[in-house]
Parts: C-alpha cells; structure tokens; sequence
C-alpha cells in the first residue's frame, strides 16, 4: 500500500464521516434537551436538496450551505410544533418528518438533476491544500473543519456553560425545570432547531462535497447511522468523534474494497454496502452489554412536557 | 397570545374519529396550495389523486391491490405500535417475506400440486418473523433499542435481495438481468376472477384485519398488548411479561410483513426483480396511525393511501407531477393526523400571556 | 428590617379555579416579618396552589398579592426570587443525573463563576449548620441531604420570605429537628417564613400564627401555641374526622404470611436492595413496615406483589404455600393480592376504562377472562360492584381510571382488590394524595378485611396513619427491616432513630408524641 493510498483512504474516511459528525452533533444536543427527533434523515435530505438549488442557483457554495441549514432548522420547526407545543408523539412526528423529507427533496430536486455545482474554494493557500501528502491535514472542504470545530464548540457548551447547563437541567428534570423559572419548550425549541440546522449543513454536505450531484435519498440512510452514534457515543461529543470516523472507515471500505484486493475483493459488493447498518447493530449491543442497566441517556428523553401546572 | 392545552377529563370520542378525516382534508388542501406555490394545478393534482381513484371504475381494482399488502402489513404494525414496540423495519420484514416465498419457489419450478403456494406462504410468513426476531431477541435480552435495529435490518436485506439476484438466483435465461425466473402456476397466487388483477391476497388482508380487531379487542392477549404499552408498570403488576409482549408483537409484525411480501411476490410480481421493495412498509406506518392503530382502521387507512398511490400514478401520466409528491402527501398527512391527535386528549385554547395575571 | 409594621406578604382574597375544581376561594391571610406562618389544610386543601401562585409559577384568577404592603404581580419564579422569595418544594426540584453545585448553580439567577459560587454555598453551609459536599452527584445523596441542597439554594438568595411545602414528610423525626433549628434561626434573622404541612404536631412545636384551609377556602388564622392538636385538626378536617371503628380485644389467628430472609438485588441505579427481609404476618393482623422514603419501600413491594419474583421459593409463604418464584399473576390466583403507591399507570392504567381495569387483575380469580377471551359482561358487573361498594365517584364502569380524582381512584383500586377477598393484602401508601374522607373509607376497609381473616401488610411513610391503623410495626431502613414491635407498647423515639439508620442510644428529640393521635383518636 502506497503512501498516496493510505492518504486516498483517510482522506475518503474524513470526508465521509464528516457529515454524520455534523448531524449526530445536532441530534446530540436535541437529546441532550430530552427530545428524540428521528427526523435527521428527512432533514439532512431538505437540506442536502436547499444546499444544492441554492448553490446551482447564485454559484456560491457558502449561500447554499447557508440556506441548507436554514432549510433544515424550518423542517425542524415542524418536529417542534408537533412535538413540543401540541405533545404529539416524538417517535412517530420524526418518522413522518423523514417521509416527508423524502418526498420534498425528491419533488424539490427534480428540476436540479443533472446540473452541477461549483465546488467550495479551499480553506488553505494552494501549495498546503493540494500538496500530494500535506492534502490529508490541509486539504479537506471548509465543512470538515467546521464539524471538528463544532465538536469542540458543543462539547464546551455543553460542559461548561451557564446555557449548556441549563440545556442539560431541562433534559433531565424537565419539571424541576419548569419549576425553578426555566422555560422548557423555549430551551427545546432552540436545541430542535440547532439540531435541523446542523442535519441541514450535513445533508448539504452530501450534495456540494461528497457527490457534488444531486440524486433522489442520496443521504442512504446515514441520518439514522448518526441517530445510532448519538448512543453510541453516551451522548458526549468527543465520543461520537470518534464514532463517527470508525463508521467513516467502514464506510470508505465498500469503496476502496476492490482496490484493496485479497480478502477484501473476494467478498461480494453487497456486504460491503450492507456492512455499516450491520455495524451499527452490533454496536448498539456492544453499548448496552457494557451499559448494562444504568443508563446514561437524558432522563426526559423522548417524553412530552406540558407546562398544564 | 399563546395555545395552552387542556387535558380533557376523558378522551374525546368523536375527535378520535374526526382526527383522521380532518387530517386528509388538510392535506388537500394544504397539497393543492403547495402544488399551486411550485407551479402546477394544485387544485387539479390533488382532484386527481384523491377523486379519480374513486369515480374512474378501472382504477378500482388498482385499489384493492395496492391496499391489499397496505393493510396487511398495517395490521401488524397498529399491533406492535400498541404494545409501544416500534418495529420500523416493515419494509425489510416485506423483502424478507418474498426472499422466504421465492425460495421455496425456486426449489419447486420443476414440481406441481397445490401444496405449494401455502408452503411458499408459509416460508413467507416465516422468514418475515425471523427477521423481526433479531430485534426483538436484541431488546428483550439486551435492550437495545428497536427503531434503530429494525430500520437498520431494512438496508441490509434489501442488499441480500441485490447479492442473491445478482448470483444464485439469477434467471439464467433472463439475458444478464439481476431477477428469477416466472414463477409457476402452482406457485402464483390464483385472480378472483378471470380477466381482473384482484388476486388472493385482497381478500386475505380483510380477513387479517377482522381476525385482529377480534383478537385485540377481545382476547387476553388483545389486552396485555394494549397494557403493555399503555402502562408498562401496570402491565407488570397485572401479571404481564413485557418481553413476551415484544416478542409476541415483533412475530406478528414481522409475520404479517412477511405475509404481505410472499402475496405480492407470488402475485403481481410473479417473481422477484431489484424493484421489488416499493416502500410499502413504510408507507404502512402511517396506514397503522391513520388507522388509529386499530386493524378495521387500518383497512380504510389502507383503502386511503393506496388511493394516493394510484392516484399519484395518474396524476404523473396525466398532469406530469413527479412520483414524489406521494411521499408529499404521506408526509403531511401523518403530520396533520399527529397534530389532529393532540385534539382527542386536549383542548386547545388560546390564552393571552399578559392578561391572565391582571387584577383590578 | 424596617420598623414600619407592614405585613411581609399579604394575600387578599386570592382566587384561583381549575376546571371543575375552585382551587382557592378568596383566601386571605398575612404573613410578618420574623414569622413562621404555617398554612395548615390535608391533601387538596388547596395548599400548594397557594403558594405557587405566590412564587409565580400560577397566577391567580383574582385577588391582590402585597409584598411589604405593595400590590405585586409575581410572574415568574424568577421574579419572585428578585422580590426575596425563596422555596423549597416538597417533590425536589433537583437533577438527578448533576451535581450539588450545578444544581445550585441552576437555581441562581445571576450567573456566578463555580469558584465564587462554591465559596458563598460554604459561608451559608458553615452559617447554619448544614453539611453538604458540593462535587456530589444528587443521585448518590440521601433525601434529607437532597433537602438541603433545596435549602441552601434558597438562602443564598438571602430571601425575606422561604415557603417550605411539606418539608418533613419525607425526613426522620431527628432531621425534622435539625431543620426546625435552622428555620428558627432563619426566622430570628428577620426571614419570615411560610410553613406548608398537615402534621399538627410540628405546627404546634415551630410556628407563630397558622392559617388553615379546607377545600381551597379559609377556615381560620389562628395561635398554634393556643390551639389544641384537636381543635386545629376539626378546623382542617370539618366534619371529617371520623375514627378507625377497630373491633376491641380481638385476637389474631394464626401464622399465615410469612418473609423469611427475602433478598433483591437493586433495580436500576438509583433502586435499594432488600437485605434479609424477615417477618410474619397472623391472620386477622395489620402490619406496618414505616421507613423515610427511598429505603426499599418500593423493592419491597415489588418483591411481595411478584412484580420482582425472588430466586428462593419459600422467601415468601402464604399458608404454607411457597410463593416466591410465582409472578404477580399465579400469586394473585394463591390469594396474595398487592396496591402499589402510585396509582396512575402502575395500580391503574390511566387510559382504560375502570372494567378495564378490573381485567387487570381481576381476571383470574373471578373468572373476567375465560380461555383466553375477556367476559366484557362479567368484567363491567365487577367494576359496578367496586363502584358502589366502595362509593366511587365516577360516571359509570365506562369512565376512563385517569379521569377520577385521586382518592376516588385509590378507593376504585382497593376495592378491587379488597372483593376479591384477598388471603393476604400488601399495600404501600394506601392514603397517599387521599381526602380524609376517603382515607378513612380505606382504612375502614383494611380493618374490615383483616376482620374477615385476611393478613394485611401496610407500607407507608406516614407514621400517624400506621399507629393508628396497625397491629405490629417495623422499620425498613437501607434496605433491612427492624424486628417487629408491638404499636401499642411502641416508643416513637425508637422509631425515629430506626427511620434515620440509627441504632446507638437515643438522644434528645422534641417530638410531641401525644400529638402522633391526635387525628384518629
């Protein structure tokens, strides 16, 4: 294996676990609030379509982006209203904000496929970002730096904020909460959007970076992948780092499989491609073997909060 | 001004069932503004979807075959939906279902009898509930959570159809496509009558349902179901076992799924193509809702969404609107019918933020 | 202080309705400066709505709050803790899964580096005499110490008004004293204090002034030093209080259930093993099992009711009969039958009609279900029979269990249990939440039934109701039970050192035991 290939596979595995970092992110904080919104994958495919339409619209990148999360923070909207104003169930709101991502972005990106997008310019000066081997730090799309600084940015939010405490009071106890003059809905209203707005920017990174194309469910699923690493990852961000280039690795297998050659090329295509929802699998039973009874998850999560009293 | 909710003293029985219509209203008119926004007839797209169905006599027998693996499969999700088992790999339990059928199929092209068609939907029926059975065998033992898994299992075993259509089961007279060969008549599911396309498996899903509206309503098992997933606690204490409960829901989820793929097989596909997965077990998901996770719910829910679908078909042969609308559609619909919900446990009432701590 | 002789808080007459229910009904009271007022009233009264209103979690419908003789309008609990208001709540409003000094961080309203913050939490700590240590996760501390992180929150407010809802309901009687200290302390300093309980005896030992409701209206303001237990106790309960019809000089029979060292393992994280649980219960006997909340009550229910079976068989015997190993369905059939405290969603499905809910565990010994299917008929006739033997408040057998009140609900649960004429009864908590009418059906109804024969286990945490209904009575703490004591030669100073884990010599304690009576005498 030559240098040039080992720096081809972890450039692949960055890239491709860059947006399910972004997305799990979002999904991290949202849990973290006490809601579950399993919508990600309906999200990431509005934004993944916004970012697309925009770009091929005004040419820039950047705009499009933009709009991607703006797009994926309105979807989230409705999750919020449904969920969070009306207490409708969490679990099946965010199923049918997936099928209707789907069938939006579908409808959305018929008139877009086919066309093509200008691609990010690079972050760093040309000798650093297309140097042959200095590429694998400096070369990466402006998206793949804003993961790892979100990373860093919702991890000390998290941990060491007066907001992210609080964020963290309402997920737990949202009674207590309420009682002591927060406003729960308020707080679970900003993660929701945070989190459709992070699905957004992941989504777009499907459609401006990954395959600078657009194609019906071009997300394949790794929305649900970043719903699984949220657990994964026992809801701590650097954790679901980790998680998420693990998932990239296997990911960039199927790829590069064939060009690997001996065992890896004689298995059939199919298992490769199936390979990182079986891994997901597996590792959710790896978590809950070591987990084993006490739970680690928020404890409001997923149940509805109606200030009546 | 902000909406509070009231809870209501006792669920609202009449909002129960007004939910579900108002929300297919809503999403007419809501869809035909929509369609309006992006450019087309939207008034005339959602006429044609939701009406033609229905006045054009042709388009009936549509109905019934599309409803058919619908409502099935939406019977055995209002079950485990009730229990609070979220089995979303409907889809793949589907697949499962027809990769069971056409196995047997496969084994038995050179025999005949009439052994065969309930053997194909035994297996069905079998590798339907195996496929559910690793979810429920990974919550009850160790409670791993069985959105993830189940949605997780749809991708995977659509891949095995990929593999096992691009190898072994690959018609070797079918000129290099990935399919299977016709399936036999001993292995195809009969028509009711001659010269239509309503075969077996509508009758059979009307059948399911009122078997399982019975079997919910009236039977223990009916019951520990609805106490599992209403009051865990209360389940336990009531000498009910939650894991029997996932287990029991998750087979028969799984199974039915499993039915409706070895019926839609042997039936309108006669045999097993990449497109064999349409969706149906998703869109089921939101038959199960509509339905009120009641299984004769289910069957009008199911008679609903095949509506779309069909006329979603026409609606893109006759007006060019894109196949995605559908999904539209469906989406909104479980939008509006989850909002419409809130109805049936509260009252909405818009209250002034400012003015309720006013004195004089 | 200021010298001008403005109440602290005035309340003039405060209304506020739910629907269906008048909460508060023009109630009108002062509280001054330096005082500890108690706000006297059982379950319902209408007490808890008061003061939420006046820490602005709800506004009143009408009525005028002063505040050192201004009209406020509190709209917040924020805006409440800037006037000087400070509360500790009777279910904790804390984080499990945070630590003491997150907690408190969270109940300050100006933002206040940790370092700083930690500082002043020690100064008020060290001030008044309560040990905390502000690294711990709250899920690891005991209730009595998840108190004061409530009551350290609040002074750090330097407040000029503490409302304590129910503050002793779930602490030991000698944590009831170390709290007392405080709060006269609090009180000496000038902080007026709004004391929330139904226990006469405490009122009686800490408080200056006492308003009393009943069904949200005011009954009367009046000196708690002057008032008998007695008289304050009519004023709370009106024509209510009614006495345990006990049959004198009964005897009981013979041994019928018995625990014989019964182990559990904890449940989940936050849950108490049970240790060698070991006891006997005659026929015809009420036994008590007393204890502070959180020392394997809860375990020990489950355990007895089935809902947690048990590895060895005989751990539990009911006439003989090992039923250790059985499920709550088989020890049903066996004659065990069990109410666990909380009613909706564990006692009872909130969402199931009340036949329904006879199905639930009625369907066994009486034939509700046959074969497999549910005998709709019989089922409905069962929960008619409940309704009007226990005179449930309820539209019919088709009213949803979620839709009653409380104790309409708990008398609709007992009852089913009750005529199914149990061999043996478990309940915990019966009165929990309960009117003092229907507190004293239910406790007629256990008497009857331990009348019948039956064996009758309560589990509560409210000392007055076991020593008034029960025969024997022992401790649970951390998870073990104290030997049995007989309730009419039992000293209620040793009951307050086994609820608080102490086993040495018992030192000084300012319990009004003659008081302990008073309600049932």
């Amino acid at each position: 294996m030559t240098i040039e290939f080992a720096i081809a596979i972890i450039f692949a595995i960055v890239l491709v676990a860059s947006p399910i970092l972004l997305a799990g992110l979002g999904e991290l904080v949202v849990e973290k609030a006490g809601v579950l919104n399993l919508g990600v994958e309906g999200m990431m495919l509005i934004g993944a379509v916004t970012g697309f339409a925009v770009t091929s619209s005004f040419g820039s990148p950047w705009l499009g982006t933009l709009a991607a999360a703006m797009a994926g923070a309105t979807a989230s909207m409705i999750f919020g209203f449904l969920t969070l104003t009306l207490a409708a169930n969490q679990v099946a709101t965010g199923l049918a904000l997936t099928i209707f991502g789907g069938g939006f972005s579908a409808l959305a990106g018929k008139a877009f496929l086919g066309k093509t997008v200008p691609a990010f310019t690079q972050l760093f000066p040309s000798p650093l970002a297309t140097d042959p081997i200095w590429r694998v730090v400096f070369g990466y799309s402006p998206l793949v730096y804003f993961s790892l600084a979100m990373c860093i940015g919702v991890a000390w939010f998290l941990k060491s904020t007066r907001a992210g405490l609080i964020l963290r009071a309402v997920g737990e106890n949202d009674l207590s909460a309420h009682s002591i003059g927060y406003s729960v809905t308020g707080v679970r209203y900003a993660a929701v959007a945070f989190g459709g707005a992070m699905a957004g920017i992941a989504g777009s990174m499907f459609s401006l970076v990954l395959t600078p194309i657009w194609a019906e469910g071009l997300t394949a699923g790794r929305g649900w992948i970043a719903l699984a690493l949220v657990v994964f990852a026992a809801w701590k961000p650097y954790r679901l780092l980790v998680g998420a280039y693990l998932f990239g690795a296997v990911m960039t297998l199927e790829v590069h499989a064939k060009a690997a050659g001996g065992v890896f090329s004689a298995l059939p295509s199919e298992l490769w491609a199936a390979l990182p929802y079986l891994m997901t699998i597996i590792v959710l039973v790896i978590i809950s073997l070591r987990r084993s009874g006490n739970s680690v998850a928020p404890a409001c999560l997923g149940k509805p909060f109606l200030p009546t009293i | 001004m902000q909406l509070r909710l009231e809870k209501r003293a006792q669920p609202s029985r009449t909002m129960l069932y007004a939910a579900p219509i108002l929300a297919v209203l809503l999403t007419m008119v809501v869809g035909a503004i929509l369609f309006s926004v992006i450019g087309y007839d939207g008034i005339g797209a959602v006429l044609e979807i939701f009406t033609r169905p229905l006045t054009n006599p042709l388009k009936w027998q549509d109905l019934g075959v599309k409803a058919a693996p619908l409502i099935i499969i939406g019977v055995g999700l209002s079950i485990a939906y009730r229990a609070n088992v979220w089995n979303i790999g409907a889809e793949g339990q589907y697949v499962a279902g027809a990769l069971g059928g056409t196995a047997v199929a496969l084994l038995t092209m050179k025999m005949q009898g009439p052994w065969i068609l309930p053997a194909m939907i035994l297996f069905g029926i079998l590798a339907g509930m195996a496929l559910a059975a690793i979810p429920a065998f990974l919550k009850t033992q160790f409670d791993v959570n069985e959105i993830l898994t189940t949605l997780m299992l749809n991708y995977a075993v659509v891949q095995l159809l990929y593999f096992l259509l691009r190898t072994v089961w690959k018609d070797p007279m079918g000129f290099s496509f990935p399919k299977t060969p016709l399936f036999t008549a001993s292995q195809s599911l009969p028509y009711l009558w001659p010269g239509t396309i309503l075969h077996w498996g509508v009758p059979i899903a009307l059948l399911v349902a009122v078997l399982a509206w019975f079997v919910m309503s009236r039977s223990v098992f009916g019951f520990q179901v609805r106490v599992v997933g209403s009051a865990p606690h209360a389940a336990r204490y009531g000498g009910f076992s939650a894991k029997r409960a996932i287990w029991l829901v998750m087979l028969v989820s799984g199974g039915l799924a499993g039915l409706a793929g070895v019926l839609e097989a042997a039936g309108p596909f006669r045999q097993l193509v990449p497109a064999f997965p349409t969706g149906y077990g998703f869109t089921a998901i939101i038959v199960a809702f509509l339905g009120r996770l009641n299984p004769l719910g289910v069957v009008i829910a199911g008679i609903v969404l095949a509506i779309s679908y069909v006329g979603g078909e026409v609606a893109q042969t006759t007006m060019g609107l894109p196949s995605a609308a559908t999904g539209i559609f469906q989406g909104m619909l479980l939008f509006f019918l989850l909002a419409g919900d809130v109805l049936v446990r509260y009252r909405v009432r818009a209250v002034s933020t400012r003015a309720s701590g006013e004195t004089a | 202080m200021g010298t001008d002789q403005k109440p602290r808080l005035e309340l003039s007459g405060i209304t506020k309705r739910f629907p269906g229910v008048l909460a508060n009904d023009n109630v009108s009271f002062a509280v001054q400066p330096g005082a500890i007022h108690a706000l006297l009233g059982e379950n319902g009264a209408g007490k808890s709505t008061l003061v939420k209103m006046i820490y602005g979690i709800m506004s009143p419908d009408a009525g005028d709050i002063r505040w050192n003789g201004e009209v406020i309008r509190v709209a917040n609990p924020k805006a409440a803790r800037k006037l000087g208001i400070g509360m500790v709540f009777q279910h904790f409003s804390l984080f499990e899964a945070l630590t003491v000094l997150e907690n408190i961080a969270l109940g300050m309203d100006a933002k206040i580096p940790a370092r700083e913050l930690e500082a002043r939490i020690r100064q008020v700590m060290d001030q008044y005499g309560l040990k905390l240590d502000p690294h711990r996760t709250v899920s690891t501390l005991s209730v009595g110490e998840r108190q004061r992180i409530e009551i350290v929150r609040a002074l750090l407010l330097n407040p000029k008004l503490l409302i304590m809802d129910e503050p002793t309901s779930v602490l030991t009687p000698q944590e009831v004293d170390q709290l007392f200290i405080v709060l006269r302390k609090l009180a000496a300093e000038g902080c007026s204090i709004l004391y929330i309980s139904h226990k006469l005896h405490e009122i009686k030992a800490l408080c200056d002034t006492a308003t009393i409701l009943r069904g949200g209206k005011l009954v009367d303001t009046c000196d708690p030093k002057v008032e008998t237990s007695r008289s304050m106790a009519e004023k709370m309960i009106g024509g209510n209080l009614k006495s345990i019809e006990k049959p004198q000089g009964r005897s009981l029979g013979t041994e019928k259930f018995v625990v014989n060292r019964l182990n559990l393992p904890a449940i989940g994280h936050f849950g108490t093993a049970l240790k060698d649980i070991t006891f006997t219960v005659r026929a015809g006997e009420i036994f008590g099992i007393a204890g502070v909340a959180g020392n394997g009550q809860t375990a020990l229910l489950l355990a007895l009711s089935g809902e947690e079976p048990v590895d060895d068989a005989g751990a539990i015997t009911l006439d003989g009969v090992p039923l250790g190993t059985l499920d709550a369905k088989r020890r049903r059939l066996e004659g065990l039958a069990a109410v666990p405290e909380e009613r909706n969603g564990h006692a009872a499905v909130p969402d199931f009609t009340l036949w329904d809910n006879a199905v639930l565990t009625a369907r066994d010994r009486l034939g509700l279900a046959l074969s497999g299917f549910i005998q709709p008929r019989a089922a409905r006739k069962y929960a008619g029979e409940v309704i009007s033997a226990f005179s449930v408040k309820a539209t019919g057998t088709e009213a949803v269990a979620g839709s009653l009140s409380g104790g309409n609900l708990q008398k609709y649960i007992m009852g089913r249990e009750i005529l199914q004429k149990p061999t043996a009864l478990v309940v915990s908590q019966p009165t929990w939440g309960v009117d003092a009418g229907a507190a004293a059906a239910i406790h007629q109804s256990l008497v009857d039934l331990a009348g019948a024969g039956s064996s009758i286990i309560v589990i509560s945490q409210d000392l007055d109701e076991l020593l008034s209904l029960c025969d024997t009575l022992a401790v649970i703490n951390g998870g073990r039970l104290s030997k049995p004591m007989r309730v009419s030669e039992a000293d209620i100073n040793e009951i307050g050192l086994l609820m608080g884990g102490v086993h040495g010599t018992p030192q000084e304690t300012h319990i009004e035991s003659g008081a302990v009576h008073a309600v049932t005498a």
